[in-house]
């Protein structure tokens, strides 16, 4: 009965959050609308290019690196070692990521044997502090490119906005202290990559899926949250998790 | 009462088994990876090392494939071990069982081989 009772709760949250979310509807697009160069290519191969950094924390790109392989295996695509190929590459010279992103890619073809490259972008890998609260922020912007025409196949954001500030405090002025401390502990024990791998959920669920997935080739009606990546700035999606100290 | 429920719980359970069979075991690869990423060190390395061994010990236990990449990045290890046979017979194990690996697999082989 506990957990009966539990799942209710839930979902009547789920039902507050989407109702009190609701700023703009979304627009729903197929996978097969919206990333039809993939069901004519067909990359079966996806070689992981080590993530541009444009946040502001140094170490995110280590960190978050070592969170993009398992979920792309597991979509159904062979993801070529990421420890491994991200030595080769700076063996031949690669540091950087932005260094080959304009360059035609056939050469990803000839050495690796990659039907195509994945290339993720950190635009945000921090938290925002005000005195009553604050949020951290994981946002990467991830895009697949063909070795063949060096043309983009998908591309797609995740984006997690997490409420650090530990709510329960009471009110008035005491509430707003124990709140205060609450969420500077809570900050200092923030693991990103945790938060890292939920983004990742986030744009991995659009990519059609790869050949070593049941679902390859049969997911070109399943609906997904249209993007719009020009201009507009990213809308981060609200989460809903909620940190609290215990 | 209280069996009814235990059945009901342990259908539904047994179903979604049989729907979610994990394509992969992974054991605590990403875990590992991230550790010697952020530590460093011969420790945190050897650990991965482990991980990757434990991830080929659990698949055949499972009976699924082993994930993409980990015959070959123990054949990394190795190949920077200046093991270049171990190295080599890794490759070719990445090689057969993911033949989108050929080319690169062929390139380090070739690599391992010019090392002696």
């Amino acid at each position: 009965m506990y957990i009966i009772s539990k799942v209710k709760v839930l979902l009547i949250s789920l039902v507050v959050l989407g109702v009190s979310g609701c700023v703009a509807p979304p627009t729903y697009v197929t996978k097969g609308e919206e990333f039809p160069a993939m069901y004519v290519e067909k990359p079966k191969s996806l070689l992981i290019m080590p993530p541009i950094n444009l946040s502001t924390a140094a170490e995110a790109k280590e960190y978050y690196s070592t969170t993009v392989e398992m979920p792309i295996a597991l979509h159904g695509y062979y993801t070529f070692p990421y420890q491994l190929t991200a030595d080769v590459l700076k063996q031949q010279g690669v540091y950087d990521s932005e260094l080959v992103y304009d360059i035609p890619l056939t050469k990803f073809y000839d050495y690796f044997g990659a039907d195509a490259v994945l290339f993720t972008k950190i635009i945000h890998w921090d938290t925002s502090y005000t005195v009553v609260a604050s949020t951290l922020t994981v946002s990467i912007d991830a895009e697949i490119k063909s070795t063949k025409t060096s043309e983009v196949l998908w591309h797609y954001n995740g984006t997690v906005v997490v409420d650090l500030s530990a709510n329960g405090g009471g009110g008035g002025m005491a509430g707003l202290l124990i709140n205060a401390i609450a969420t500077a502990i809570n900050t200092a024990a923030a693991d990103y990559t945790t938060y890292a791998k939920m983004a990742n959920g986030r744009f991995v669920g659009s990519i059609p899926y790869g050949p070593y997935h049941p679902m390859y080739l049969k997911d070109q009606q399943m609906k997904l949250i249209q993007q719009h990546d020009e201009k507009t700035e990213q809308k981060p999606v609200e989460t809903g998790i909620k940190h609290t100290a215990n | 009462m209280k069996t009814v429920f235990i059945v009901v719980f342990t259908t539904i359970f047994l179903a979604g088994c049989q729907t979610t069979k994990p394509m992969y075991e992974y054991e605590n690869y990403s875990e590992s990876f991230y550790s010697m990423k952020k530590e460093g060190g011969d420790e945190t390395a050897a650990e991965w090392k482990i991980s990757l061994e434990n991830i080929i010990d659990k698949s055949k236990v499972k009976a699924v494939r082993v994930p993409p990449g980990v015959y070959a990045n123990l054949g990394y290890i190795h190949l920077k071990a200046n093991n270049s046979e171990k190295a080599i017979a890794f490759f070719e194990q990445e090689k057969q069982i993911y033949p989108e690996a050929s080319k690169f697999m062929d390139n380090l082989i070739r690599k391992a081989k010019t090392q002696g």
